[in-house]
């Protein structure tokens, strides 16, 4: 073989050589192992730490929210959607309560025609009148009609017990001789089963109601709710209200989702507060304030009232006209 | 049906070429004495994994899963939770333009007849969510007479044959034995050849880290027995996940209960993510 030749192949040889060992150096160990690629990179990534931690993660401390949030419409919406990844909880610190739900809450019911109809939508602009969603609505069991009580009770038994326990303070007709202690004609039959059987159980109390409220049985709650709701509430104007009710009109804008624009309630569940009598609002409306009366809903919407907005909010409603009736839904 | 063809025939010949190239590097490489090390170690070292334990960690065996997706657009609101989420869990940049899943809108106007298509990376988009690290879809159609309008989640399709695995110069990116396309992080030297084959827009280049990222079906996740990140966070069901081998899994009974479709099926990539609710504007 000529000397040019086997020069030729043992440089090629070295070169062969030198090229195989630096591949068999530099190509990790597991590559090749399943194929063209480095089958430690598999395990690696498999070993990341999960930063969402579920539900169920959750529920090992929050027992009761998340007995709460599992029995609700929003069950389906994971606690990390809103309060964000959990990793880290609790050693590193609390989760956020989101403080703009106006903004969270749109991110899924703003009305968009893009969205499933089956989808619960809102009109941004026309609910709620500017407040955080989470001020009417609580976020873990976010429907408010659900609370409807039923009411069948019998007019004439409740017009006799009326007549037996009532009648002294709520006057003969359901119009209160006395600006303290409220209207009950006309009220909304579901809101005072619920009313009286809170003061019943004691989860309400009051100095004259609780004692009234605990010798009655269920079937005289039924009664008298049926009684009062079918009273025809007009009333005399009370004397002149301590409070503006022009500047109550514009507060009570915030009221109006629930309570109607006049007081006039939309919803059985609410209380008429149109024509009630302007203390006994006022009252209440610091009772709610003060966390004597406890409702989720009412203690968010007072937080923020001064006793002068209070009682602005109190003549505009006592001075509102109680009538048309609205239509309250059937309740069987 | 002669385009089925036609790729059946190239990839025929694709593993024939494969094929004989084995051989032929077999041949050479127990030739050169002495540098048959290379080949002897990945044999013995393959028998051994197989015949031992699980891969890759105990707890889960990656030849006894076959994970698919599913999306049923009938259900999606857009509300871009499954974005936050999948940004959360992965690490991927906080801005409008990285992102490993993302949702798009499609709305046809009256008299139009193309759809108008966004995503939450469209400019007016992060004006409405005021942030390129928060994302929401602006009410921009709210006074505009809209026929028809719908949004699509869409995410990696982890291929059956997967383009962006077969351009990949350097064996960084791969087809795992579940189904799951992946990326070494170590390996990949930020070419981007992968991110141009992806007919689907799915892989993204991260200039922090200077390697190409996308959607694993979080992977970390799945294979310790959670969902998905995006699946986790959707509130509406929208985004169904699960293992094929398991005939009553989510996922084989939403592929098995309605009419699915997979985007792009002319490429031949058989994707693994399956659509419900879409129409033919959307690939």
């Amino acid at each position: 073989m000529p000397k040019h030749v086997v020069r030729l192949l043992i440089l090629l040889g070295a070169g062969l050589a030198v090229g195989l060992i630096a591949k068999w150096l530099f190509t990790a160990e597991s590559f090749y192992e399943f194929g063209h690629y480095r089958a430690d990179s598999v395990a690696e990534i498999a070993a990341q730490e999960p930063v969402f931690q579920t539900s169920a993660y959750c529920q090992s401390c929050h027992v009761e929210r998340h007995v709460q949030w599992s029995a609700n419409n929003h069950k389906t919406v994971t606690c990390e959607t809103c309060h964000g990844a959990a990793e880290g909880h609790p050693q590193k610190g609390k989760l956020p309560i989101p403080a703009d739900t106006r903004k969270l809450c749109s991110l899924c019911h703003e009305r968009m025609a893009e969205r499933p109809r089956t989808q619960p939508q809102i009109d941004l602009a026309q609910h709620g009148a500017g407040q955080q969603c989470a001020t009417c609505h609580n976020p873990h069991a976010p429907k408010l009609a659900g609370v409807v009580a039923k009411v069948s009770g019998d007019a004439a038994a409740g017009r006799k017990k009326h007549a037996e326990s009532c009648a002294s303070c709520h006057g003969t007709n359901g119009i209160s001789p006395n600006d303290t202690w409220p209207n009950l004609a006309g009220q909304n039959a579901a809101y005072l089963v619920r009313i009286l059987a809170a003061y019943k159980s004691g989860a309400q109390t009051d100095v004259m109601m609780s004692p009234m409220a605990q010798t009655l049985g269920d079937g005289d709650i039924q009664n008298l709710a049926a009684y009062y709701a079918g009273l025809s509430c007009k009333a005399p104007v009370s004397e002149k209200a301590a409070g503006d009710a022009a500047a109550g009109k514009a507060l009570a804008q915030n009221c109006a989702a629930c309570h109607g624009e006049t007081g006039v309630a939309t919803n059985p569940a609410w209380p008429q507060l149109a024509g009630q009598k302007a203390v006994y609002l006022a009252n209440t409306l610091k009772a709610f304030r003060a966390g004597l009366r406890k409702d989720p809903m009412m203690a968010g919407v007072v937080r923020g009232l001064s006793d002068a907005d209070i009682a602005n909010l109190a003549a505009y409603y006592a001075a509102q006209s109680c009538e048309p009736r609205p239509k309250v839904r059937k309740t069987s | 049906m002669k385009k089925r063809e036609a790729i059946g025939a190239l990839r025929a010949r694709r593993l024939f070429l494969r094929r004989i190239g084995g051989a032929a590097a077999v041949a050479s490489a127990a030739a050169a004495a002495g540098t048959a090390g290379l080949v002897g170690k990945a044999a013995a070292k393959s028998g051994a994994a197989a015949a031992e334990k699980s891969f890759p960690t105990p707890d889960y065996d990656w030849t006894k899963r076959q994970w698919a997706f599913g999306v049923d657009a009938t259900k999606c609101i857009g509300c871009l939770r499954c974005v936050e989420a999948c940004k959360v869990e992965n690490e991927v940049p906080l801005t409008a333009h990285h992102f490993r899943t993302w949702v798009e809108r499609y709305v046809y106007l009256e008299g139009e007849n193309r759809p108008r298509v966004d995503s939450h990376a469209d400019p007016v988009n992060i004006a409405a969510s005021g942030s390129e690290r928060e994302y929401r879809f602006a009410n921009r159609y709210q006074d505009a007479k809209v026929e028809k309008a719908f949004f699509v989640p869409k995410l990696c399709n982890q291929c059956e044959h997967p383009p962006c695995v077969q351009v990949c110069p350097v064996g960084a990116t791969y087809k795992a034995k579940d189904g799951v396309v992946l990326i070494d992080h170590e390996y990949c030297i930020g070419c981007r050849y992968c991110v141009q084959a992806c007919p689907y827009g799915a892989r993204f280049f991260n200039e922090e880290k200077g390697v190409t990222e996308k959607c694993t079906w979080c992977y970390h996740r799945i294979t310790k027995g959670l969902q998905p990140a995006c699946v986790e966070a959707c509130p509406v069901g929208a985004r169904v996940f699960g293992d094929r081998n398991d005939k009553q899994s989510p996922i084989s009974l939403f592929i098995r209960n309605n009419r699915v479709q997979a985007l792009k099926p002319e490429t031949g990539n058989e994707p693994n993510v399956y659509y419900i609710g879409i129409d033919k504007a959307v690939s």
